[in-house]
C-alpha cells in the first residue's frame, strides 16, 4: 500500500525517493495479466547510476537530470528557477499562454474532482504524487511563496506550506514528465482548471529559462529537426530514397504502381508524414500513397527540410521550438504554393500545427491546414475506390489520440470509416472525447532512457491497456487476431512497447496499426493482405 | 454598536467588494490573447457538439460558413452551473454537500434581489410590490436556502477535515471561506427563528438603501454584517471563481475562433510578438531585446 505524501514532502527527505512506487501497487489487469510473477520487472536505477543522475522521486527517470557539482550550483539552479516562475507569470515573457495559466492558477478550489479522471493516478493505484493536482499545488504554493508579495506567512495561510530547495526543484522537474498533457482532468473540472496546461507551462520554464528538458524531446528532437530536417536524422536526400525503397516494395508487394511525388508545385494538398512512420512503420506512408493515388488526388511530399517530417516535439515543452518548427513547415507550403496542408496519422502534429500555431501565423503564413481523417473519408465514401470489408473481418477497436479527438473534437470521421470497412468494429469504454491516453502522450513515447519505459507502459499505459483487454474481451483466444486501430505514431510507439512488454500478441492475439492499413486492407484493387498479424 | 458606526462600516466592506470585484474581473477581461487550447466537448458546435465534435471535422473547413448553437451552450452551462454535473459525474461524495451549499447561495441570491424588489418598492411607494405571495415566496427561498447552504457548509467543512484526500489541499484560508459562509447562513437561520424576518431585513436593507439608522434586531444586524463581510473578502479569494468560470469556458475552453487575415486578434497578436523576452535558456539567445518574433524566426533566416 502507497504511504501518504504531502505536498509539502516534495522538499523533504533529501536522497530518498519522494514515493517509491511497486508493482502491487498498481490496479489489477485482468487475466491472463493478472498474476504479478508473470509481469516483467522493473529495471532499478543502479547507486552508481544515481551518482550520475538525479533519481529522487518514484524510483523511474525519464529526464535524466544530472547532479550538480555542489550546494552553490543547486542554489543558483533555484533562483534561476524563481526568475523563470516571474517570467512565466508576464505578459512579455508569456503572452502564448497567461491567461488559462493565471485563470488556473488563482481560482482551482482544490476539491480533488479531477484526480479519478486521470489515468496515471488512477492506475497507479492512487499514488498521491500522480494526482494531477498535486504538481500544480506545489507550483501554486511556490508561486505564493516566492513569487507574489505578501510573504511566507500570507503565502501558508492561502496556499499551504512549501520549501523550495534543490530537491523540490528536481522532484519537480522530473514530476512534470510523469503527466501525459491528456488534458482529462481538465474536462473533468467544474471550474475549468487545467492540470494539463499547468504541467505544460512548468515544462516551459525548465526549458526557457534553465535549459532543461529530455534529450528525446529537445537535444534528439527540436533541435534536430531544425537541424538536419527531422527528429529521426534522416536529411532530405535519405527521406526521398527511403520513401523511394517503400513505394518499390510495396509496389511489388501489392501488384500496384506506387509512386510518391516529391515538390509538385500547385498540389492540392501537402501530406505531411511523422517522419518516425518512414522508418518505423513504412506500411504507413505507403497505404497513404496508395489511397491518394486511387482516389486520383493531386498530392505531393516536401523535400524541404522540415517540410518532411510533421513531429513537433516543441507542443510537448517549449514555445518557441514549436514556433521554429510550426514556422518551417508553413514556409515550406509556400514555397510549393500548395492549396493545404495535410496532417498524416500524428496526434500531435495534429495539434501543433492545427490548433497551437494558428495564432502565430498572421499574413501571408495562414497556410490552410487541415487534417487526414475527414480527406480519407471523403475519399473512402466518394464510390472512386472499391471496398470489400469482407476482408476487414476481425475484431478491431479504436484508439482516440488525445491530440486529435479531446484537443481538436476529430472525432466522426474515422469512426465512419471503420463502421463501414470493419464489420467487427467495437468501441473501448469511454471513448471518443472521453478516452483514455495511451500513455505515452506528451512526447513520452520516444522517451526510453533509464528505466522511463518501465513506467509508461506499465503505470502511464495502465488503464489503457486494461481498456484493450476489455474492449477484446469476448474473444480472448490468441487465435483471433485482434487489430488496435492508432492513427497517431506517437501512440503506436507506445503501443509497440506495451503489448511487446505484456507479450499481448501471443497471449491475446492483439497488434495495433494505423487507419489507412485497414483502408487498404478492404480495398478489392489489393489482392494479398496488407495487415501483417506480427508485432512490428 | 450605534447605527451610524454599523452604516459606515457596512458602506466601507460593500466599497471593498465592489473595487475587488471590478478591479479582479476586469484584469481577467483585459489580459492578451493566447494561443488555442480548446477542449472537447464545445456545446456551441452546432450538430457535433453533444458527441464532442468540431468544425475541424470538415473537409476544406475553411470554406464554410461555422455554425453555433447558442442554446447548447446555454443548456450546458446550465447543467453545470445550477446542479453542478461535473462534481456530480466525477466527484460524487463532495457532490452531496457541494450541491446544496451552491443551491442554497442561488436561492439566498434571489431571495435578497426580491427583497431589493420588495424595499425598492417601498421607498417608491409602490405598495404591489409588497405582495403576500412575494413576501411567502421569500420566506420559502431564504429557509431553504440558509438550511441547504447551512448543511452543504457543514458537510464540506467535515468532508476537507476529515477526509485525507482533501486535507492536505485545504489551506486554513479554505476552511475561513467556509466558516464565514457557514455564519451566514447560521445567523440567516437564527434571524428566522427569533425575529421576523421580512420585517427585520426590510429594515436593514432600508437602512442601508436610504442611510439612515434603523431599530433592527441584534441578530439581524449581525447576519448582515457577517454578510457583508464575507462579501468584502469574496473577490480575493478563489471564490470569486463564478466570475472566472465564464473565462475558463468561453475564453479557454470553448474559444476555437481561428485566426482570420486582417482581424483584430490579428492586430493583437503582431503588438504581442514585437514585444522583447528575456527568457535565459542558451537556445533561445534572448536578450531582453530581442522579440518573440525575432527569435522564433531565426531558424528561417538562417
Amino acid at each position: 500500500m502507497s504511504r501518504t505524501v504531502l505536498v509539502s514532502d516534495i522538499g523533504k527527505r533529501e536522497g530518498e525517493l519522494l514515493s517509491p512506487v511497486a508493482l502491487p501497487d498498481l490496479v489489477p489487469l485482468p487475466p491472463p495479466y493478472d498474476r504479478l510473477d508473470d509481469q516483467p520487472r522493473w529495471k532499478e536505477i543502479s547507486a552508481a547510476a544515481r551518482e550520475n543522475v538525479v533519481c529522487n522521486l518514484d524510483g523511474f527517470v525519464a529526464t535524466g537530470l544530472p547532479r550538480p557539482k555542489d550546494a552553490a550550483e543547486e542554489q543558483a539552479w533555484v533562483d534561476r528557477f524563481v526568475d523563470g516562475l516571474r517570467k512565466l507569470l508576464s505578459k512579455e515573457n508569456n503572452w502564448t499562454f497567461l491567461e488559462p495559466l493565471l485563470l488556473s492558477l488563482e481560482y482551482c478550489v482544490k476539491c480533488q474532482t479531477c484526480n479519478e479522471a486521470c489515468p496515471v493516478y488512477v492506475g497507479s493505484g492512487g499514488q498521491d504524487i500522480y494526482r494531477p493536482t498535486y504538481r500544480s499545488e506545489v507550483w501554486r504554493r511556490l508561486v505564493a511563496t516566492y513569487v507574489k508579495s505578501g510573504g511566507k506567512l500570507l503565502a501558508r495561510f492561502t496556499e499551504g506550506p512549501i520549501d523550495l530547495n534543490w530537491t523540490t526543484l528536481s522532484r519537480l522537474y522530473e514530476l512534470c514528465y510523469r503527466c501525459t498533457l491528456c488534458r482529462r482532468c481538465a474536462q473533468a473540472c467544474p471550474i475549468g482548471v487545467d492540470n494539463g496546461l499547468i504541467t505544460h507551462e512548468l515544462r516551459k520554464v525548465f526549458s526557457q529559462e534553465l535549459g532543461w528538458a529530455p534529450r528525446e524531446l529537445h537535444e534528439k528532437g527540436t533541435v534536430l529537426q531544425l537541424a538536419v530536417g527531422s527528429s529521426t536524422g534522416m536529411a532530405p536526400q535519405v527521406v526521398k530514397d527511403n520513401i523511394e525503397f517503400i513505394d518499390e516494395d510495396t509496389s511489388e508487394e501489392t501488384g500496384l504502381a506506387i509512386h510518391s511525388p516529391w515538390d509538385k508545385e500547385g498540389a492540392d494538398v501537402l501530406l505531411i508524414h511523422n517522419a518516425g512512420e518512414i522508418l518505423a512503420w513504412p506500411e504507413n506512408p505507403a497505404a497513404f500513397a496508395i489511397i491518394l493515388n486511387a482516389a486520383g488526388i493531386e498530392w505531393t511530399l516536401a523535400s524541404d527540410e522540415v517540410g518532411y517530417d510533421g513531429v513537433n516535439y516543441g507542443l510537448f515543452y517549449d514555445d518557441f521550438q514549436l514556433a521554429r518548427i510550426a514556422l518551417r513547415h508553413v514556409q515550406t507550403a509556400r514555397k510549393l504554393k500548395v492549396k493545404k496542408i495535410v496532417m498524416g496519422e500524428c496526434g500531435h502534429q495534429h495539434k501543433a500545427m492545427m490548433t497551437i500555431a494558428d495564432r502565430i501565423l498572421t499574413g501571408d503564413m495562414r497556410v490552410p491546414r487541415e487534417s487526414c481523417m475527414p480527406l480519407l473519408e471523403q475519399i473512402v465514401f466518394s464510390g472512386k475506390i472499391q471496398f470489400d470489408p469482407a476482408k476487414n473481418d476481425f475484431p478491431v477497436t479504436l484508439h482516440d489520440p488525445c491530440n486529435i479527438t479531446r484537443n481538436l473534437g476529430i472525432v466522426e470521421p474515422q469512426r465512419r470509416i471503420l463502421r463501414y470497412l470493419c464489420p467487427q468494429f467495437r468501441e473501448m469504454t469511454p471513448h471518443g472525447v472521453e478516452n483514455y491516453c495511451c500513455g505515452g502522450g506528451s512526447g513520452f513515447a520516444v522517451m526510453s532512457g533509464n528505466n522511463f519505459t518501465d513506467w509508461r507502459v506499465s503505470v502511464g499505459g495502465r488503464i489503457k491497456f486494461k481498456q484493450i483487454l476489455d474492449a477484446f474481451a469476448d474473444q480472448p483466444d490468441p487465435d483471433v487476431k485482434k487489430y488496435l486501430c492508432a492513427p497517431c505514431s506517437n501512440c503506436k510507439g507506445q503501443f509497440r512497447d506495451m503489448l511487446q512488454y505484456y507479450g499481448a500478441l501471443e497471449k491475446s492475439g492483439i497488434t495495433y496499426g494505423g487507419l489507412v492499413e485497414l483502408i487498404v486492407n478492404a480495398m478489392v484493387d489489393v489482392k494479398k493482405p496488407y495487415i501483417k498479424w506480427e508485432m512490428h | 454598536m450605534s447605527g451610524a458606526l454599523f452604516l459606515t462600516i457596512a458602506y466601507v466592506l460593500l466599497a471593498v467588494f465592489v473595487v475587488g470585484f471590478v478591479v479582479r474581473s476586469v484584469r481577467l477581461a483585459r489580459l492578451p490573447v493566447h494561443l488555442r487550447w480548446e477542449l472537447a466537448p464545445i456545446p456551441h458546435e452546432k450538430g457535433k457538439g453533444q458527441y464532442g465534435g468540431s468544425y475541424l471535422e470538415e473537409l476544406d473547413w475553411w470554406t464554410k460558413p461555422r455554425e453555433k448553437s447558442l442554446v447548447a451552450e446555454v443548456r450546458y452551462m446550465l447543467l453545470e452551473i445550477v446542479f453542478l454535473k461535473a462534481v456530480w459525474e466525477h466527484n460524487r461524495r463532495l457532490w452531496w454537500f457541494s450541491f446544496p451549499f451552491h443551491f442554497g447561495l442561488y436561492l439566498l441570491i434571489g431571495a435578497a434581489l426580491l427583497l431589493g424588489v420588495v424595499a425598492l418598492g417601498g421607498l417608491a411607494g409602490v405598495g404591489a410590490v409588497d405582495a403576500p405571495a412575494l413576501r411567502s415566496l421569500t420566506t420559502v427561498g431564504v429557509w431553504a436556502g440558509y438550511a441547504l447552504g447551512a448543511v452543504g457548509a457543514v458537510g464540506l467543512l467535515a468532508k476537507r477535515l476529515s477526509d485525507p484526500r482533501l486535507r492536505d489541499f485545504t489551506p486554513p484560508a479554505t476552511l475561513l471561506n467556509l466558516a464565514l459562509l457557514l455564519a451566514v447562513f447560521a445567523t440567516g437561520l437564527g434571524v428566522l427563528a427569533m425575529a421576523d424576518y421580512g420585517e427585520a431585513m426590510r429594515a436593514a436593507l432600508t437602512s442601508l438603501a436610504t442611510a439612515r439608522p434603523a431599530a433592527v434586531p441584534g441578530i439581524a444586524v449581525a447576519h448582515v454584517g457577517v454578510t457583508l463581510l464575507s462579501l468584502a473578502y469574496l473577490p480575493y479569494t478563489p471564490m470569486m471563481h463564478f466570475v472566472a468560470k465564464y473565462f475558463t469556458y468561453h475564453d479557454v475552453r470553448w474559444n476555437d475562433e481561428p485566426m482570420e487575415r486582417g482581424s483584430r486578434m490579428e492586430r493583437e497578436v503582431e503588438q504581442l510578438l514585437a514585444q522583447p523576452v528575456s527568457w535565459a535558456a542558451p537556445h533561445l539567445r534572448a536578450d531582453g531585446k530581442k522579440t518573440w518574433v525575432d527569435i522564433a524566426t531565426e531558424e528561417i533566416r538562417k
